[in-house]
């Protein structure tokens, strides 16, 4: 642990200054083109959303792209019209937590994977594949079933609780950020580990005091996916959860509903309500961004 | 060393184990809490209300603290965003044998939640609960069940179909009255179509609207397209219907071109800028839409067309219907354990004073017959009620969901077509052909 | 040529021989955990029990209701029968009969065709935007974050958006009418295929970025100022050092995506709505409006047991292929 963050900051300083021409991956030029590209390319459908939030709901029912009236009172009616608060703190703590559980024990279990060989081995990881192509309809009313059967028969309530939420979605995340892990674990050098080896370290002091700091990167993208994955689930969600636990997503859901006949759906609440349920997830991607950089074990190995 | 790891991932777990735990809190119970009366809590599902959330709420605590005093019970209510998201409420629900104890359910899904069994059977007893069947509008019955003694539903609010038109743009063409038949329909709007003006809004892309109009006028010549377990799509009546249907872009040209992508909203936003002259299908709920565009003070409802396509005057197996029987339901679940709570519960809420207030806070229609007598002085809702009063009820099987699927989708493949321009009269007897067969190993199907 | 092309070689030391020993525990494969000790691994014991919690949540949570689903899709669960659906009758192979008379196989190919082509396209966008961020500079992390923000938002959103944008007289033909040309179109006919692919790229490229990213991570400064002394420009550097690199994770990354846009149902439904124009009637639509809409659980259950295996066939030959599942000695094994 010592071995790497001494040589982190020194990486990066020298990245920027003396090699820092070295590392450039592309030509300045073709980078800013590129750049651009890609953000306009993101931008423009975002500022249809951004312009929609500020219209009227009957302005954006007829299709209009620039707002004829500007008005931010969509901001304002959304936290009435759904339960849009309640919703995201329930996200928040629901997917937070499904976040920081899946990349643990998807790390822990993708170290066993790539690092030791069993019998069995190779069917495990591509089970974990297999387990990605199974489509959320399909599962719907047997995995119902299933938590109902527990309320009946053990007595164990996990419909409408947020911890069975909970259980659902680290079960569906497990397989995508234990594969993340097994692919970027392939890469990173033995030695270290080695050498704890050789000190007397156990598996879980290896695990993480050494794995868990160097994998970093590949753990906040796999967090990153597995919050993302409960955050924007609205099948499961609107059958596990009742009033007091619904996610955020299910709240969102109820600006988008029309009833037969007329009632115009609330468009602009709805493009609001979508940029305030981005808030968070953005946030949290700020804030753990900087820890996706490069250059982990080079200086630590020598 | 490997003291401190275990310590950490104890506290890990731990900490895991208390925030999950802590999470648990937010569970309630699925049924009352056991003993007395006073401690429970009954469930309720209703549709989530956008367009007035703060009356809506208001509503529901008003009519909470009534529950209260009159039983000593509490309600939770639950609401679902779209009607697939009730569909699938209602199967978790009867799957598992736990849900909630009252559902509102649209009337178009009501066979569907019959077919399950899973729903309180009305008998005379029962009705004497509710209040009698005496307190409901007749017609509002009709899709309470199968017949008068498998009912399921009792008729909570009503959401006739009725038609929008400009009136100053129907008083500068010189048209006095609206529409009385589809024929004459078809001609008022190809009298509103000029400049940048169209006679008619249709919503062809909607995935509820195209099936009501082929229905409608289908049934007003005598042809319930579900007739008993036969399907009756590929009846001369249906094409006809289609070819009107279809005909107001393709022949006619009274329709917006862009219709070929409007949903109901967009056509109701198009109705609402003023230059539309009729408004083809729509509810009194659109009001609070209308009133906000530039057709404000100019517009009224009037009764969709009661006369086939291509006659004068209906026909002797003709129905006189004005609208489908369209509102919401409300279903008392078997497996609840808090049946006579609900039968309360949904006799408070039918109620004459109730039914008022409902109308009063969210511009529903009751389906009680005496505030719906009380309402016919406001000029507004004279048509709109009178629609109601004249509404016809869907073939009431559990097949009938993918009728409506059938049909529709005849409309959506259609629209490639129709934004060409044309469509021949082969390309309709082969959609057709398609529904047929798909409604008919629906129907053969149904129990 | 392994698969992740790491510069460095594992000392061999102790850990070979421990393998050698390991692999030659034959027999059944569950109770791996027990397995190990039991077999006296001589000179450090595999931690087979850190399998356990993901293993028992993945059995419990997504085995199980697997089983039941395959039942379901023996038996004739549908609105008349879901109430005792343990008494439902058994029809054994009726669904699976009909499932394939219902179009099924015509909205698998649409679906993986569709995916393929999604996740074939995004891959450049993905590669370009992660070696875009990769060097830091100032407003980076901004970047960074806009590059997300497409796969932050909920499907149904995005979907309700690009439907707006893509009417007849929406935004999109306005701006191509002003370039000259004719949309046409977007969401009937035959370019609604198109239409949803253009928006599942445009929804879904941030997770081959992503995982990019990550990869990019592993690449040592030593591996660009070596590359840097070689006195190579940037495109031959990029093209034999960097990329191959990122070879396994983007494969992953492909592989995963490519299952996530097979799968993906709700940007289809929003978009077209259903029934939806025979053109896009992708699978996950077909399954879901037999299940919900028309009631049908067996059938839908036989529909996408009949999916999984026609997509899981490939995918493990894919797998094999492009040995993503080997280990880094694997080939010597």
């Amino acid at each position: 642990m010592t071995l790497s963050t001494a040589a982190r900051p020194d990486r990066r300083r020298a990245g920027r200054t003396a090699a820092g021409e070295a590392n450039r991956l592309l030509p300045r030029p073709l980078l800013a083109v590129l750049t651009v590209g890609l953000c306009a390319l993101v931008l423009v459908p975002i500022s249809y959303i951004l312009l929609a939030s500020l219209n009227t709901d009957v302005g954006v029912a007829s299709g209009e792209f620039w707002p004829s009236t500007f008005s931010g009172t969509s901001y304002t009616k959304i936290w009435t019209t759904a339960d849009l608060s309640t919703g995201i703190l329930n996200s928040v703590i629901v997917c937070g937590l499904v976040a920081v559980a899946s990349a643990l024990l998807g790390t822990t279990t993708a170290y066993v994977l790539v690092r030791y060989t069993f019998f069995g081995r190779l069917t495990i990881l591509r089970g974990l594949v297999g387990l990605q192509s199974i489509p959320g309809t399909l599962m719907l009313l047997p995995v119902f079933v299933l938590f109902s059967s527990a309320g009946n028969y053990l007595g164990l309530t996990v419909i409408g609780t947020r911890w069975g939420l909970f259980v659902a979605y680290l079960t569906f995340a497990l397989p995508f950020s234990t594969w993340v892990m097994v692919t970027y674990l392939r890469g990173l050098p033995r030695e270290l580990e080695e050498a704890a080896r050789t000190d007397g370290a156990s598996t879980l002091v290896i695990l993480f005091r050494i794995v868990f700091p160097l994998s970093l990167p590949a753990i906040v993208v796999s967090g990153i996916f597995a919050f993302l994955l409960g955050w924007n689930d609205v099948l499961f969600a609107s059958v596990l959860t009742r009033p007091e636990t619904q996610t955020a997503a299910v709240a969102l859901q109820v600006f988008g509903s029309s009833q037969e006949g007329g009632a115009l759906p609330v468009y602009s609440q709805m493009m609001a309500a979508a940029l305030i349920c981005a808030v968070p997830v953005v946030l949290l991607y700020l804030g753990f961004q900087r820890y996706l950089v490069g250059g982990l074990t080079a200086g630590g190995v020598k | 060393m490997s003291f401190r790891t275990m310590r950490s991932v104890v506290a890990l777990a731990g900490a895991i184990a208390v925030t999950a735990a802590l999470g648990g809190c937010g569970g309630g119970d699925d049924d009352g809490g056991g003993g007395s009366g006073a401690g429970k809590t009954l469930n309720v599902l209703i549709a989530a209300n956008t367009q007035y959330p703060q009356e809506a709420q208001a509503w529901q605590k008003s009519i909470a603290d009534k529950f209260k005093t009159q039983t000593g019970a509490n309600i939770t209510w639950e609401t679902f965003a779209t009607a697939n998201e009730e569909l699938t409420k209602i199967q978790t629900s009867v799957v598992s044998g736990s849900g909630p104890d009252v559902y509102a359910v649209g009337t178009t899904f009501t066979p569907t939640a019959f077919s399950t069994k899973a729903f309180v059977s009305l008998g005379d007893e029962e009705w004497k609960k509710l209040g009698g069947k005496d307190k409901f509008i007749p017609s509002s019955l009709g899709i309470s069940g199968p017949d008068d003694q498998n009912q399921v539903g009792i008729p909570w609010v009503g959401r006739p179909f009725v038609m929008a038109y400009n009136t100053d743009l129907l008083k500068a063409a010189g048209i006095a009255k609206p529409a009385a038949t589809w024929d004459e329909l078809t001609q008022h709007a190809k009298q509103l179509t000029k400049a940048d003006q169209y006679g008619l809004a249709v919503a062809y892309k909607d995935n509820f609207d195209p099936w009501k109009f082929i229905w409608q006028m289908a049934v007003q010549a005598g042809n319930p397209i579900a007739d008993g377990k036969t399907a009756r799509i590929t009846d001369p009546t249906v094409k006809k219907a289609y070819q009107t249907y279809f005909g107001w872009m393709t022949n006619d040209k009274v329709v917006d071109p862009a219709a070929v992508g409007w949903t109901n909203s967009q056509a109701i936003a198009a109705f609402a800028k003023g230059k539309t002259g009729y408004m083809a299908l729509t509810s009194a709920l659109s009001a609070k839409a209308l009133d906000a565009g530039a057709v404000q003070g100019k517009y009224a409802y009037a009764l969709l067309p009661t006369v086939p396509p291509g006659a004068t005057s209906r026909p002797g197996n003709g129905v006189e219907a004005a609208s489908i029987l369209s509102g919401d339901n409300l279903l008392i679940a078997d497996y609840s354990k808090n049946k006579d709570l609900a039968f309360q519960f949904v006799k408070l809420i039918t109620d004459n004073d109730a039914q008022l207030e409902l109308y009063k806070s969210l511009g529903q229609l009751p389906a009680n017959a005496t505030a719906a007598q009380s309402l016919q002085s406001d000029p507004k809702l004279v048509e709109v009620l009178n629609a109601q009063r004249k509404s016809v009820a869907t073939p009431f099987t559990g097949a009938w969901a993918d009728v409506q699927l059938a049909l529709t989708n005849a409309v959506v493949q259609s629209i490639p077509d129709l934004a060409k321009g044309s469509i021949t009269d082969a390309q309709i007897d082969s959609r057709l052909a398609t529904a047929q067969k798909a409604a008919q190993s629906a129907l053969d199907r149904a129990k | 040529m392994t698969d992740d092309g790491t510069p460095f070689r594992p000392a061999a030391s102790g850990s070979a021989a421990t393998l050698a020993a390991d692999r030659d525990a034959a027999g059944p494969e569950p109770d791996r955990g027990h397995r190990g000790r039991r077999r006296g691994v001589t000179q450090q014991q595999r931690p087979l029990w850190l399998l356990t919690p993901g293993g028992v949540l993945m059995t419990l949570v997504i085995l199980v209701p697997l089983l039941l689903a395959s039942y379901l899709s023996l038996i004739d669960l549908d609105q008349y029968t879901l109430r005792r659906w343990v008494e439902a009758p058994f029809i054994g192979v009726q669904n699976y009969v009909e499932s394939f008379e219902s179009g099924l196989l015509h909205a698998v190919w649409i679906s993986v065709s569709f995916s393929v082509i999604s996740t074939v396209a995004t891959v450049p966008l993905g590669i370009a935007a992660a070696l875009v961020t990769q060097n830091p500079y100032r407003g980076r992390a901004l970047v960074r974050t806009v590059f997300l923000i497409p796969y932050v938002l909920p499907s149904f959103v995005v979907a309700t958006v690009w439907r707006t944008m893509l009417q007849p007289d929406g935004i999109v033909n306005a701006l191509v009418a002003k370039a000259g040309g004719d949309g046409g179109l977007w969401l009937s006919g035959p370019n609604s295929y198109w239409t949803l692919v253009l928006v599942e790229i445009w929804a879904a490229w941030p997770f081959i970025y992503l995982l990019a990213l990550a990869a990019l991570q592993s690449v040592d400064a030593e591996v660009h100022e070596a590359s840097a002394i070689d006195g190579a420009s940037w495109w031959p550097k990029l093209w034999r050092v960097i990329l191959p690199y990122l070879r396994g994770p983007v494969l992953l990354a492909c592989l995963l995506a490519t299952l996530n846009h097979i799968n993906n149902f709700s940007l289809p439904f929003v978009l077209f709505g259903a029934p939806a124009p025979d053109d896009v009637n992708v699978m996950p639509m077909l399954v879901y409006v037999t299940s919900f809409q028309s009631l049908r659980f067996g059938l839908s259950a036989a529909m996408a047991v009949v999916s999984l295996i026609l997509i899981a066939i490939p995918l493990f030959a894919y797998l094999r292929a492009v040995r993503l599942d080997v280990h880094e000695d694997g080939g010597k094994r």
